[in-house]
C-alpha cells in the first residue's frame, strides 16, 4: 500500500477537503509534500507512523505520515 | 459584579497598611480584567517620570473574569508596573494557579506600593492578610524558597517568588510560580526586589458568583469538549512550544549566535523530539488546562530538575549562545529560574557579550576570566550567576542589553539587539517583514506574545511589505493579549485551534454581560493606546525611532542557513511604520490623534 499523507488544522486546506493524499514510496516526506502541494516550510512536525521523523525521512510501502502546521507559537 | 472577586487589595509596604476596596464597575466595563486592570491603575495611580525602582513605583497583580473559573487554561495572571528593563510599560503574564487562588480570596488585583524596610513575605490566607518577617529566605533561589513556604503553609497555598535576581534589582529579574512558571519580561522581579517584598504566599476559598451558573457549566464544558477533541490535543501536549524548534530552524527564524543567522547547525540537538527523549520526565499544566505544554524535565549530567525549556529558552540560551546540548539548555534555564531572571533577556543579553568578546572589545580582564566565546556553556552558568549577583561583568550585564551597549560603545550597539530597551526574543526577523513589525511595535518591547506573525509572512510571502500584513499584525495585538486580560490561556484557541466564538457564550454567563469578539477587540486597542500614551507620558521624546528594529535586521544579511543573504531594507521598514501608524489612527510620529483618543474614550487619560 502507498504511504497516505494525513494533514492536520489548517493544513487540511491544501486538500481541498480530502482528508488524505496518497503518495509514492522511495521519496522523502518533504517532497512528498511538494508533490501534493504542500509548502513544506508551512509543516512543523512530521510524524510517521506516530514517530517524530524529519522531513527528510525516505518514505516505504504503507507509511502513514500525520503533518502539523505551525499555528501561534509561544 | 458576577465573575469577579470584587476586590481590589492595596498593601502600604512603607507603612504596613493592609487596604481593600470595591473593584470599580466602570473600570471592569472598560478594561475588564487582567492586564486592562493593570494598565489602568498604572497609569492614574503611579505619578509620571517615577522611578521604576522607587517608592512610587507600584507592582499590580491582577486576575481576569474567567481566572480560577471552569475555563480552559483559567490560570494566568498579570502583573503590571513600570519597567527597570525600558522605563517603560511592563505587562507580564504568568501561568499556573495562582491567580485561581486570588479569585478564591475574593480579589481581582494585588496592588504592591511603597517599599518594606525590611525583607518581608506576604500572606494571604481568605481574609487573613500579613506581612511577614522574610530575612531567613533572603538570599535564597526562587524555587528553594517556594518549597520551604509550601513545605510550611501547605501545598494548597499558592507561592510566587523572587530569586537573587530580584532581590539585586537586576534590570530583567523574573517572579517565579508553580516551579517554573514566571512573569518573565520586563524586570517585574526587581520590582518586587526593590520593595523588599521576597515572596507572596496565598490561598482562598471562596465561591465566585456567575450570573447564570447552568450557562456556564454548559458553555464551559462546551469548550473543554472542544479541546479534548481537537485533533492536534495529543501532538501538541507532548511537544509543547518545543514543537516550533525544528521549524524555524528549517525556516530561518531560529536565532543563532546573536541573531547572526537563523538557522544553527547543530540545532537538531535542540529540537522537540529530541529534548522529549533525552530529558522530559512528564507534562505539566497550569489550572484548568486540557492541553498541557509544560514540559518537566530532568537533567541527569547536573542533577537538576527544571519546567522546560520552552521553545523561548531552547532558542536564546541554545542556539543564540551557540548550545547544541538540550541538557546543557536545560540546565541554564534551571540556573536562570533558581537565581531569578528571565531567560529571553539573559540569552539576550549574554550573546551580545560573547559578540564583543569573539569581536575583540572584551577580553578576559573584562570578563573576570571567562572564555566567552559562542557555545562555552561553563560560562553561559557562571554569567547567570554573576548577573543574578551583579558581580563583575554580570554587574553590566545586569543592565540590559541596551544599556550594556550604550555603556561599552564602540559599535556594539549595532549588536544589542532589542527593541525599546527589551531584548528581542526567540525569532530572527531578517526576513519576516509582519514578525519584524510586531517585535517593533509590540508594546512592552521587542516581544514575540502579542503578535505572532510569522506564518503569515510565509503563508503571503515573507519579504512582502503591504497593508494587510500591517492589518494582521494590528489584530493580532489586539486578539491574542485579550486573554490576558480575561485571566486566560491563548495557547488551546492558537495551537488547538478551537473556535473561539465558544468563550463568549461562557463570558457573558460569567458575567451576565453580552459582548462580542469585536467590543473585546475595541478593549484590546484601547488598552493598546493607553498603553502607548504610557510611553510618550514617560519617555520625553518618544517618537518614531523607538519603534525601529536592531540594525542587524536591516543591515546585516545572514553568512548562512535558510535566510542567507536576506534582508529587510531601511526604506521597508520605514514603509512598515507609515502603514502601521496610518491604519492605527497615529500621527507619522506614532501618537494616537485626539481623534483616535476620543474614539477609544480615552481623552480624560490625557494630562
Amino acid at each position: 500500500m502507498s504511504p497516505t499523507i494525513r494533514p492536520f488544522g489548517i493544513l487540511r486546506d491544501y486538500l481541498q477537503g480530502e482528508k488524505e493524499a496518497h503518495v509514492s514510496a522511495g521519496q522523502t516526506v518533504r517532497q512528498a509534500l511538494v508533490s501534493v502541494g504542500i509548502p513544506p516550510e508551512v509543516v512543523a512536525l512530521v510524524l510517521v507512523n506516530d514517530q517524530p521523523q524529519e522531513k527528510d525521512y525516505l518514505l516505504e510501502e504503507g507509511d502513514q505520515v500525520k503533518i502539523l502546521a505551525v499555528v501561534g507559537g509561544g | 459584579m458576577y465573575g469577579y472577586g470584587g476586590q481590589i487589595l492595596r498593601i502600604n509596604l512603607s507603612n504596613g497598611q493592609v487596604t481593600k476596596e470595591p473593584t470599580p464597575p466602570d473600570v471592569a466595563r472598560e478594561f475588564v480584567g487582567g492586564r486592562g486592570f493593570g494598565i489602568y491603575f498604572l497609569t492614574k495611580e503611579v505619578p509620571p517620570k517615577a522611578d521604576p525602582l522607587g517608592e512610587q513605583n507600584k507592582l499590580i497583580i491582577s486576575s481576569g473574569p474567567f481566572s480560577g473559573l471552569l475555563i480552559p487554561g483559567a490560570g494566568k495572571c498579570d502583573w503590571t508596573t513600570k519597567a527597570p528593563l525600558t522605563g517603560g510599560y511592563a505587562s507580564a503574564s504568568m501561568g499556573g494557579h495562582f491567580t485561581a487562588e486570588m479569585k478564591y480570596a475574593g480579589l481581582d488585583s494585588i496592588i504592591l506600593e511603597g517599599i518594606s524596610p525590611k525583607p518581608v513575605y506576604l500572606l494571604i490566607d481568605d481574609n487573613k492578610i500579613e506581612l511577614r518577617d522574610a530575612s531567613h529566605l533572603w538570599g535564597k533561589g526562587s524555587i528553594a524558597v517556594e518549597k520551604m513556604l509550601k513545605d510550611q503553609y501547605g501545598e494548597e497555598f499558592q507561592v510566587a517568588a523572587i530569586g537573587p535576581g530580584g532581590e539585586n534589582c537586576v534590570s530583567f529579574a523574573h517572579i517565579n510560580h508553580d516551579y517554573g512558571r514566571q512573569a518573565g519580561r520586563g524586570g517585574v522581579g526587581a520590582v518586587m526586589g526593590a520593595k523588599k517584598v521576597k515572596a507572596i504566599v496565598l490561598r482562598g476559598t471562596q465561591s465566585i458568583s456567575v450570573a447564570d451558573p447552568e450557562g456556564y457549566r454548559k458553555a464551559g464544558m462546551e469548550l473543554f469538549k472542544a479541546c479534548k477533541e481537537a485533533e492536534m490535543l495529543k501532538e501538541w501536549s507532548s511537544y509543547g512550544t518545543t514543537i516550533v524548534v525544528s521549524w524555524c530552524d528549517e525556516v530561518g527564524a531560529l536565532p543563532t549566535r546573536n541573531f547572526q543567522a537563523g538557522s544553527f547547525e547543530d540545532g537538531k540537538n535542540l529540537y522537540g523530539p529530541v529534548m522529549r527523549q533525552k530529558i522530559v520526565i512528564t507534562d505539566k499544566g497550569c489550572f484548568g488546562c486540557p492541553s498541557p505544554c509544560g514540559k518537566y524535565s530532568r537533567v541527569q549530567r547536573y542533577d537538576t530538575y527544571v519546567e522546560g525549556p520552552e521553545y523561548e529558552t531552547i532558542g536564546m540560551i541554545g542556539s543564540n549562545l551557540g548550545l547544541s546540548s538540550i541538557e546543557d539548555v536545560a540546565h541554564a534555564n534551571y540556573l536562570c529560574d533558581e537565581w531569578g531572571i528571565d531567560t529571553i533577556s539573559a540569552g539576550g543579553v549574554i550573546a551580545w557579550a560573547m559578540e564583543c568578546y569573539e569581536k575583540g572589545i572584551f577580553t578576559k580582564a573584562d570578563t573576570d576570566g571567562l572564555e566567552l566565546k559562542f557555545g562555552n556553556a561553563e560560562a553561559v552558568f557562571k554569567l547567570i550567576e554573576k548577573i543574578a549577583k551583579k558581580e563583575g561583568i554580570g554587574a553590566l550585564l545586569a543592565e540590559g542589553v541596551k544599556r550594556a551597549a550604550q555603556k561599552v560603545g564602540k559599535g556594539s550597539e549595532k549588536w544589542a539587539i532589542h527593541v525599546k530597551g527589551m531584548e528581542q526574543s526567540a525569532y530572527a526577523t531578517h526576513n519576516a517583514t509582519a514578525m519584524l513589525l510586531a517585535y517593533m511595535t509590540c508594546d512592552v518591547g521587542a516581544h514575540h506574545n502579542r503578535a505572532w506573525a510569522i506564518t503569515y509572512d510565509l503563508q503571503v510571502g515573507r519579504e512582502r511589505v503591504a497593508p494587510e500584513k500591517v492589518a494582521r499584525v494590528i489584530w493580532l495585538q489586539h486578539f491574542r493579549p485579550m486573554f490576558d486580560v480575561l485571566g486566560g490561556c491563548r495557547l488551546q484557541w492558537v495551537e488547538l485551534g478551537i473556535d473561539r466564538n465558544l468563550y463568549l457564550p461562557a463570558l457573558e454567563a460569567i458575567t451576565g454581560v453580552h459582548r462580542t469578539w469585536e467590543d473585546l477587540e475595541l478593549v484590546g486597542e484601547r488598552i493598546w493606546n493607553l498603553a502607548r500614551l504610557y510611553w510618550m507620558r514617560e519617555i520625553d521624546g518618544f517618537d518614531r525611532s523607538w519603534d525601529l528594529p536592531a540594525p542587524r535586521f536591516y543591515e546585516e544579511p545572514p553568512a548562512s542557513g535558510a535566510t542567507k543573504g536576506q534582508i529587510t531594507r531601511f526604506e521597508d521598514v520605514q514603509k512598515l511604520l507609515d502603514m502601521y501608524y496610518e491604519q492605527r489612527g497615529w500621527t507619522p510620529q506614532g501618537h494616537p490623534t485626539p481623534q483616535t483618543l476620543e474614539r477609544l474614550g480615552l481623552q480624560s487619560f490625557v494630562n
